[in-house]
C-alpha cells in the first residue's frame, strides 16, 4: 500500500509497522519449531505484541492486526485482500516471516480517525 | 386482590428506589467532579445530548476541541454545582467533518506455492549367481535331515557305533551324539537339519598329527610365491610392520604449553594453522595435480586423493588415485590404484568403506575396491553416448544407505545417476541447459544439506545454476550472475544446528573472489575479495557454521571467520612460494584441513582449537552476520540502479 507522509504524524508509515511486526514475530516464534499446542499462544502474542507496539505510537488511527501461522507440511496456501478507504491517510502491511518450519504470515491495515 | 396490592406496593417499592438512585447519582455526579475517573464521567456524558457539551465548555471560553482530561473536569468543578455536565470524553477530539475521499486500495495477496512430492522409481537388475563349485568347497554345504529319538542314546555307545562304521550315515549318528551332549532338553521329535562332515576316519585322523616337512625345490618356491594366498598375505603383514617400523612416540608432549596457548587469541596468530605434516610419493605423486580430495566417512584418518598425469614420464599410468593415513607416521600411501586416463575428480562410496570412484578425463568412471588386491579399477562405465564422452568433474554419492545413487555431472552437461551395483549403464541421465538449450559447462557441483534432489553448479561460463534431477522443475531452475571468470569450486552449508543455514553456499572462481550466496536470492550476500591471484577451491568448515577456508594459486590458504571479520581472512598462510594449491577439504572433525598443490604434494594443516570449534552463540552471532550482510547487500543494489540511471550526485 502506498504512504503519503501528508501532515507530520498523521499518515499510515509502513517502514515503521513493518519494523513493529518483525520485532513482534522475532520475539515471540523466532527460533521455534512448530507445535500444535503452543501455536494458540503465539498467535495471540503476535497480534497483542503488535497492537500494544501500535497504540504506543500514539497516532489517531484505528488498527486491525491479523496473524496466520501454517506448519510447513507441503500445502500451498493463497489470500487476497483489498480496502475501500482513503488512499492518502490509511494504510496496511503484511509481513512475511518463515523459517525451517512455519510460515507466519501478519498484516496489519490502520485506518486513520 | 391481595396479590395485587402486594404486586403494586413492590413497584412502587422500586420505582421510588429507582428515583432515589437517580438523585443520588446526580449527587455523586457533582460531588465527583474533580475526580479523574473517566468511567463515571462517560456514563454521564452518555446521558447528556451532544450540544450540551459544547454549549457549556463554550460558556468557560474553551474552544470545541478540548486538549486532555485533568484540565476539564477541574475547571467544570470550579466553576459550579450546576454543571450537571461533565467533560466531554477525551478519546475523541473534535468532530468537525472533514473530507473523505474513499476509494479501492490495490489488492493485497500472499502466496505460498505447495511442496511437491518428488517420487520416482528405482529399479536393480540383480546379476546371476554363478551355480555353487563344488569342488572348490568343501563338502559343508550338504544338509541332512536328522530326526532324535525320543530316548537318548548313551554318548559312549554312540561314539563306539561310529568307529565302527563308514559312510554318511554314521556322521548323523556322530552328530547326533554331539547334539545329545550339548542340549539337554532334546527331546523333541521333529527332524531338525544339520551339516554333514567330511568322513574322517581314525587312521586318518593319525595321519595329520605326523605330516613331515618336504624340501621345496625352486619352481616350488616361485610358485607359492606367486600365489594369491601369499600374496595376500604378505601385503598384510608387510603394511603392519611398515607402521611399526614407521612410529616413533614422542615424550615430549608439553600439555600445559598448548592449554596456554588456546586462551589468548592475538599472541597464537601464527599458530592458527599448522603445518602439521606431507604426503607425497616419489613414484606416484610426483609432478601430478592433485585433483581431488577426501576423507573416508567410516574411516576418518584415511584421505583419498586423486592425479592428473604426469607430462615427463611416458610408461606410467595416467590416472592415480592414493589412499593416505594420518593415523600413522608412515609415508607411504594405505593403498595405490591407477587407471588409464586422468582422473579428474574422486570420493569414497560413502555407504561402502571399501569402494573408492573416480572420475576421469575421457568421461568414464571407475571403480576401485580394496578388497581384491589389484591396482587397476574392477568396474568401469562404457565410453558410450549414453554414459559420458567430457571430462566429469563432479562425482559424488547421495541417498541414504538403502536407497544411494551415485550422480556424475560432465562438462558438457550431462547428469547421470549410477547404481553402484551396476555401473554398465547409468539408470538415469539428464542434458543440464539453461534458457534456448545452452549446455552448462560444470566444472563443480555441490547437493544441498540432506537433499539428494536439489543441487547447485558452478560453470565455466561464470554462472552458478541451482538444478533438481526430479520433479516437475527437473533441471536448471536458476542461475546467480556475479563472477566475472569460471567457477571453480562451490560448496553448501551443511553445519547442523538449531538455526539451519542450508541455504547458503560459497562459490569461488578465477576473477579472484569467492562470494556468499542464498539460494532464494539472485543477488549475492557478500563477495570476499582478498585474494590476488585465481581462487581455486573454497569449504565450509563441518563443524563451524560461520567458518570456512579457500585456497588461491599463489600458495596461500586462507581461513575465514565470518563472525570475526568479513573484510579480510582470520588466519592466512603461504604453503610454499613456487607451488598452486590447488584444492582443499576438511577433515570431519573441524580441526584439520587437507590441501593438494599442482607438483603432487599434499599437506595436512592442523587448524587452531579456539578457531575450529564453534561456541555456543555461534549460529546466533552468525544469523546477526548474515542479516548485516544483507542490509549491505540491498544498500549496495540500491546504490548500483541509482547509479545506473545516471543520477550525478547523491
Amino acid at each position: 500500500m502506498d504512504d503519503f507522509q501528508s501532515g507530520e504524524e498523521t499518515a499510515f508509515v509502513v517502514d515503521e509497522v513493518t519494523n513493529i511486526i518483525k520485532e513482534a514475530v522475532e520475539g515471540s516464534i523466532g527460533g521455534n519449531a512448530y507445535q500444535h499446542n503452543k501455536v494458540n499462544q503465539w498467535t495471540s502474542s503476535v497480534v497483542e505484541q503488535c497492537l500494544n507496539q501500535l497504540t504506543k505510537l500514539s497516532k489517531p488511527f484505528k488498527y486491525i492486526v491479523t496473524c496466520v501461522i501454517m506448519q510447513k507440511n507441503g500445502a500451498g496456501l493463497h489470500t487476497a485482500s483489498s480496502c475501500y478507504w482513503d488512499n492518502q491517510t490509511d494504510g496496511s502491511c503484511t509481513v512475511r516471516w518463515e523459517n525451517k518450519t512455519m510460515y507466519c504470515i501478519v498484516s496489519v491495515f490502520g485506518l486513520a480517525i | 386482590m391481595a396479590d395485587r396490592k402486594a404486586e403494586l406496593e413492590r413497584k412502587k417499592a422500586r420505582l421510588e428506589q429507582m428515583r432515589r438512585e437517580r438523585k443520588e447519582k446526580e449527587l455523586s455526579k457533582t460531588r465527583n467532579v474533580g475526580d479523574d475517573s473517566k468511567t463515571s464521567v462517560k456514563s454521564s456524558g452518555s446521558d447528556a445530548s451532544g450540544a450540551e457539551p459544547d454549549d457549556i465548555l463554550r460558556e468557560f471560553g474553551i474552544s470545541p476541541a478540548p486538549e486532555g482530561s485533568p484540565a476539564t473536569p477541574k475547571k467544570a468543578a470550579a466553576q459550579s454545582q450546576a454543571v450537571k455536565e461533565v467533560e466531554v470524553p477525551t478519546s475523541v477530539s473534535h468532530t468537525t467533518p472533514r473530507k473523505v475521499r474513499l476509494s479501492v486500495a490495490k489488492v493485497n495477496e500472499t502466496s505460498i506455492p505447495p511442496r511437491e512430492n518428488v517420487s520416482y522409481s528405482k529399479e536393480t537388475q540383480t546379476i546371476i549367481a554363478d551355480p555353487v563349485d563344488k569342488d572348490a568347497r568343501g563338502p559343508w554345504d550338504y544338509y541332512v535331515l536328522v530326526y532324535d529319538d525320543a530316548n537318548k542314546s548313551d554318548d559312549d555307545n554312540d561314539l563306539d557305533f561310529i568307529e565302527n562304521l563308514e559312510g554318511s550315515s554314521s556322521h548323523a549318528h556322530q552328530f547326533r551324539g554331539h547334539g545329545h551332549s550339548h542340549g539337554h532338553g532334546h527331546t523333541h521329535k521333529m527332524p531338525h537339519v544339520e551339516m554333514v562332515a567330511p568322513a574322517t576316519t581314525s587312521e586318518e585322523q593319525n595321519k595329520e598329527h605326523k605330516k613331515p616337512v618336504p624340501e621345496l625345490s625352486e619352481e616350488e618356491k616361485k610358485q607359492i610365491l606367486m600365489s594369491e594366498g601369499f600374496q595376500k598375505f604378505f601385503d598384510h603383514s608387510s603394511r603392519i610392520v611398515e607402521r611399526a617400523l614407521a612410529e616413533e612416540v614422542d615424550i615430549f608432549a608439553d600439555y600445559s604449553g598448548k592449554d596456554s596457548g588456546g586462551k589468548d587469541d592475538e599472541a597464537m596468530a601464527g599458530e592458527r594453522l599448522k603445518v602439521n605434516r606431507d604426503f607425497y610419493d616419489d613414484k606416484w605423486s610426483k609432478h601430478r595435480i592433485i585433483t581431488s580430495l577426501d576423507w573416508s566417512a567410516q574411516h576418518p584418518e584415511l584421505l583419498l586423493s586423486s592425479y592428473g598425469s604426469n607430462e615427463d614420464a611416458t610408461n606410467v599410468p595416467d590416472g592415480v588415485a592414493l589412499i593416505w593415513n594420518i593415523k600413522y607416521k608412515k609415508d607411504t600411501p594405505e593403498y595405490v590404484f591407477h587407471c588409464q586416463s586422468p582422473v579428474m575428480s574422486s570420493c569414497f562410496a560413502k555407504f561402502h568403506p571399501n569402494l573408492v570412484l573416480g572420475g576421469t578425463y575421457s568421461g568414464q568412471i571407475v571403480l576401485w575396491d580394496n578388497r581384491v588386491n589389484k591396482r587397476t579399477p574392477v568396474q568401469r562405465t562404457p565410453l558410450s553416448a549414453s554414459a559420458h564422452t567430457h571430462p566429469v568433474y563432479c562425482i559424488t554419492v547421495v541417498g541414504t544407505q538403502n536407497a544411494h545413487n551415485l550422480i556424475s555431472v560432465s562438462n558438457d552437461g550431462k547428469l547421470c545417476s549410477w547404481s553402484l551395483d551396476m555401473l554398465s549403464q547409468p539408470q538415469d541421465s539428464m542434458e543440464l541447459q539453461h534458457k534456448q538449450s545452452k549446455s552448462v559447462a560444470a566444472t563443480c557441483s555441490s547437493f544441498l544439506s540432506g537433499d539428494a534432489n536439489n543441487f547447485i553448479v558452478g560453470s565455466e561460463e561464470c554462472l552458478v545454476y541451482s538444478a533438481s534431477r526430479h520433479g516437475s522443475k527437473a533441471g536448471i531452475n536458476e542461475a546467480y550472475d556475479a563472477h566475472q571468470g569460471p567457477i571453480t569450486a562451490i560448496d553448501t552449508h551443511r553445519v547442523p544446528g538449531q538455526i539451519d543455514f542450508s541455504p547458503y553456499f560459497l562459490s569461488s572462481s578465477f576473477d579472484w573472489t569467492v562470494k556468499l550466496w542464498s539460494i532464494k536470492e539472485q543477488k549475492y550476500l557478500c563477495s570476499f575479495e582478498d585474494n590476488s591471484d585465481y581462487v581455486s577451491d573454497v569449504q565450509w568448515s563441518p563443524t563451524n557454521p560461520a567458518l570456512f577456508s579457500s585456497v588461491d594459486i599463489m600458495g596461500r590458504l586462507d581461513l575465514w571467520h565470518l563472525n570475526h571479520e568479513t573484510e579480510v581472512p582470520t588466519a592466512s598462510v603461504v604453503v610454499d612460494t613456487n607451488v598452486a594449491l590447488n584444492k582443499l577439504r576438511w577433515h570431519q572433525t573441524g580441526h584439520h584441513i587437507g590441501v593438494g598443490d599442482d607438483m603432487g604434494r599434499i599437506y595436512i594443516y592442523d587448524v587452531a582449537e579456539n578457531i575450529a570449534n564453534p561456541k555456543a552463540d555461534e549460529w546466533s552471532k552468525f544469523v546477526r552476520t548474515l542479516q548485516e550482510m544483507k542490509q549491505q547487500a540491498t544498500e549496495r543494489e540500491e546504490d548500483s540502479t541509482l547509479l545506473g540511471s545516471a543520477a550525478p550526485i547523491r
